[in-house]
């Protein structure tokens, strides 16, 4: 029997793993993951901690069990030591085991802060469901947290432990909190949000070292600005694609260090195939290789894998990354890029800007949807947007991500059409008010091209 | 093992988009409220001083041009179809991949 050993259990490796068995039911398929659980959303654990989600449990979708009645051979916490690409085996427990094909799926880790003191105890990284079950037990003796980082999982964590109700710093070396993905026009809602949750922020400020007490636990952090007594930190920097097997199989690692990758999820070895966060994925726009996407990414690109290895021929498209998350209270998202990007890669846009309501102005709850597009000067072709305020951000990304790479400009959002239905939309689309200003203005010839 | 050349790539592009990312920061963040300066850590001067201002003047298709030829672009992808004014049509090839078309998504992921 044909043999495909998926290594991971995350996201991409579990939807390779059962999208492949049940394509293909006379293949044996071994999952091998360092973990005890699968199956689980690690996206809401910052929720859980904030004490919005009730337990730990609701984050699980599936059990180990039912992985086996499917028929996937399951090798839970057993670590894969070696690849070898001639002989066509994994290393596990100083066994070889042999394989046909190879999903590798081994995910990310987290940036550790390159400071002394890193290795101190109660540095807490957000991934693993039990280590954060652990430290959410030691969280109910604690006060005081430190957050490290204000990309979103670190802001997500600091909303929600001072939603829990303890005192949080949240310290970046930033502007602004989400700064490689938030234009700074957005800043100040969402920093008066996390403000009256009582997130401290300190912006601008490098951590320097981690101090700790003579039990080994980090009780202060040394900062550009002065030292931040604490009960724990919380780190939340940057994700760095996991390439250690990778590497050390020779397989090709491209210019973000994370490993090459065509359209059908192929590696550069034959045989051998990448889902997730440990490969780098083209952006829509420009071609230039990113990493850092999501889990829906992670999942869309196991299931390519899977059809590609069980004979289908399945292309998994370029990204235009459409983002969304709640920063305190305040919702925020966009697609492709806002200003921020696009004048450091030195893209010419032009802007298009509307303000919006989410229901009927009569309707009870009606809130402002703030709308900024990006689209080339030329062609006013979508090339990204920030969206921000109120319900229904999270569809306006995902719409307007997929108009983009379809090629639409602001003329085919000028005269779109919507859904007017006063507790759900109002009678002009925000998206449609922001394109219907950049053509006004273009009229005027006051389009100024940024 | 990473050969000298990927090395290379990977460094270019870490430098330069960290100190083009920099300038842009301090520029934009520079009127709004709530915002403050970056963090500046020591050295990198010429990168802010002579390769920021250079790269700037460069017009974006030269720029797209010099980082296909760099090898900094992905490749094995086919570049999005993007035509404005014409309709998007599905592959010529989508009724074979639709017949061989995955399942449709179950409940039992991680995310």
């Amino acid at each position: 029997m044909e043999r495909v050993v998926v290594i991971g259990g995350g996201g991409a490796g579990t939807a390779a793993a059962t999208i492949t068995k049940r394509l293909n039911p006379d293949l044996k398929v071994s999952v091998f993951t360092e973990f005890s659980d699968i199956a689980y959303s690690p996206c809401g654990i910052p929720f859980v901690h904030g004490r919005e989600i009730p337990s730990f449990d609701d984050l699980f979708l599936s059990t180990v069990e039912r992985y086996r009645e499917d028929g996937l051979d399951m090798r839970m916490e057993t670590v894969v030591t070696d690849i070898d690409l001639d002989r066509r085996t994994i290393t596990t427990k100083n066994q070889p085991e042999g394989f046909d094909q190879l999903i590798l799926c081994t995910g990310f880790f987290w940036e550790q802060p390159d400071v002394p003191g890193v290795n101190l105890d109660g540095i807490h990284y957000v991934k693993d469901i039990r280590k954060s079950m652990e430290f959410d037990q030691q969280l109910d003796a604690m006060k005081r947290i430190v957050v490290v980082g204000a990309g979103p999982v670190g802001v997500e964590m600091a909303g929600g432990l001072a939603h829990r109700g303890l005192q949080v710093d949240l310290v970046d070396e930033g502007p602004w909190v989400l700064h490689e993905i938030l234009d700074p026009d957005v800043a100040k809602p969402v920093h008066d949000s996390l403000e009256a949750r009582g997130v401290t922020l300190h912006l601008g400020t490098k951590v320097e070292a981690f101090e700790g007490g003579k039990d080994g636990h980090v009780n202060a952090v040394v900062t550009s600005d002065g030292t931040l007594e604490c009960d724990a930190v919380v780190t939340g920097l940057h994700k760095v694609p996991n390439t250690a097997l990778a590497e050390a199989a020779g397989l090709k690692l491209g210019t973000t260090g994370a490993v090459k990758v065509d359209d059908h999820m192929r590696t550069s070895a034959p045989g051998v195939w990448a889902a997730g966060d440990v490969v780098e994925i083209p952006h829509g726009l420009n071609m230039i290789p990113i990493v850092g996407l999501t889990g829906a990414h992670a999942y869309a690109q196991g299931r390519v894998a899977a059809v590609n290895i069980t004979g289908g021929d399945l292309a998994y498209d370029p990204v235009w990354v459409p983002w969304g998350m709640v920063a305190g209270d305040y919702t925020i998202g966009g697609f492709s890029m806002g200003e921020n990007l696009a004048k450091s890669i030195g893209i010419p846009y032009v802007l298009a800007k509307g303000v919006g309501i989410t229901k009927a102005r009569y309707y009870p709850g009606a809130q402002k949807t703030f709308v900024k597009l990006l689209a080339e000067p030329d062609t006013l072709r979508l090339i990204g947007g920030v969206i921000h305020g109120g319900e229904g951000v999270k569809e306006r990304c995902d719409f307007l991500a997929f108009a983009a790479k379809r090629g639409a400009t602001l003329y085919d959002l000028a005269y779109m059409e919507n859904i007017y239905s006063p507790p759900i939309g109002a009678l002009f689309e925000p998206i449609q008010i922001a394109a219907q200003n950049a053509l006004a203005e273009q009229r005027q010839n006051k389009l100024a091209v940024a | 093992m990473m050969s000298g050349l990927s090395d290379a790539r990977r460094n270019l592009r870490e430098r330069s988009e960290k100190h083009l990312r920099l300038a842009v920061l301090s520029e934009l963040g520079r009127d709004q409220p709530s915002t403050v300066e970056p963090y500046k850590a020591k050295g990198g001067r010429l990168w802010s001083t002579l390769f920021v201002p250079v790269y700037r003047r460069v017009p974006w298709a030269a720029k797209e041009k010099a980082m296909g030829a760099l090898g900094m672009t992905a490749s094995g992808w086919k570049a999005p179809e993007r035509k404005p004014g014409e309709p998007w049509r599905p592959p010529a090839d989508m009724a074979d991949r639709v017949q061989h078309g995955t399942p449709p998504a179950r409940d039992d992921s991680a995310s």
